[in-house]
């Protein structure tokens, strides 16, 4: 790499890091302030900030759902790895066993498709 | 679970977080030797990619930047483009914000706070007694961090023999991913209110990346779940009132 490549590669690593960061102490900030007035700390976390945690989650499943080559082989393993991920977690309630049990669905429906 | 209580070695937080991570392995190992592969192929080193993977560690940020450095593009656009993919990072801190420490090892910390370890934590810190987050953050995002580098590295390495003798392994263990977000996701769906507003984000982020809307299908479902929460909890505020 070039010069000028490896001070691109410092600035975007510096703003990937400034991107999580400095969120996370501009909140613990407003919040300690709010923890004066109230003693309670995640009442001072915005509602819209509180909504939006969750919301990025649902987002990121929903995204990581769509299989990287789309055939109806892949959405079917898919719908059937997310219909045994729910069914486990609503029997056991823990987390590593319905992810074992969704991945293990998913790769035999493509096993069994191949 | 008091201090006073003796802990055993795998009861410590640090590996309580790396447990609860483990699961993460299956998305992020064969992303990272995929990483790995095309890095190779845009004329990248084994210790440049290597490089790539600890200090920016972020797999969409890194994908675009040695695909536009390999195309020639002007480095202040590969600068803002890898940047503006990552921007919902910024949302990130915030929300994790109440169940952490403030302090220095903090701070460096979110270093590693990519979408899943975001996922994780926001759901296990709340779950986790006070003084023992920042060690059980620090087990989770060392285990992804790790993982990372190394799945990186054993794709420059030996990507291809990889993909060649386990294809389907390659495809099967990202659904890992998926599986993850639903588990985090799932204890939430605790009123209609979360229901419909999560329910709806996941189809919609579904959809906007079926039709091709890949780096800006995260933020806009996320934006819309938001703007249907605070739809559906007026609807609600007003058929109270109403009844009153």
């Amino acid at each position: 790499m070039t010069d000028v490549m490896w001070a691109a590669l410092a600035i975007t690593a510096a703003g990937t890091f400034a991107m999580r960061a400095i969120p996370l102490v501009w909140m613990q900030r407003h919040l300690s302030q709010a923890q004066h007035d109230s003693n309670d700390s995640v009442d001072g976390l915005p509602t819209w900030l509180g909504v939006m945690g969750p919301c990025v989650v649902a987002a990121l499943a929903g995204s990581s759902m769509v299989p990287a080559t789309q055939t109806a082989t892949t959405w079917l393993a898919t719908l059937i790895g997310v219909i045994v991920t729910l069914l486990v977690w609503y029997t056991k309630r823990s987390m590593g066993l319905p992810i074992l049990a969704g991945v293990g669905a998913f790769g035999l429906t493509m096993g069994w498709n191949l | 679970m008091t201090a006073s209580v003796p802990q055993s070695h795998l009861q410590r937080p640090f590996w309580v977080g790396i447990r609860d991570a483990i699961p993460l392995l299956g998305g992020y190992v064969p992303v990272a030797i995929s990483f790995g592969m095309i890095a190779t192929q845009a004329g990248f080193s084994l210790w440049e990619t290597v490089f790539i993977s600890t200090v920016i560690y972020a797999g969409a940020s890194q994908f675009l930047f040695v695909a536009m450095v390999a195309s020639g593009a002007p480095l202040w656009l590969v600068v803002t483009m890898t940047l503006l993919i990552n921007a919902r990072h910024l949302v990130y801190g915030p929300n994790i914000a109440p169940w952490l420490p403030r302090n220095r090892t903090g701070f460096w910390l979110m270093h590693g706070l990519t979408d899943q370890i975001f996922a994780l934590a926001l759901s296990r810190l709340p779950q986790i007694p006070e003084q023992q987050r920042q060690d059980w953050f620090s087990g989770a995002m060392l285990l992804a961090w790790f993982s990372w580098v190394a799945g990186s590295a054993a794709g420059v390495l030996s990507g291809a023999q990889l993909i060649t003798y386990w294809p389907l392994l390659a495809d099967v263990l990202p659904f890992a991913l998926p599986a993850l977000f639903l588990v985090l996701l799932l204890p939430k769906l605790n009123s209609w209110i979360w229901f419909i507003t999560l329910g709806s984000t996941l189809l919609s982020a579904l959809l906007l990346q079926v039709f091709g809307w890949v780096n800006s299908a995260i933020p806009l479902a996320a934006l819309l779940g938001v703007l249907l929460f605070y739809a559906v909890n007026t609807l609600q505020l007003n058929r109270r009132n109403s009844h009153d």
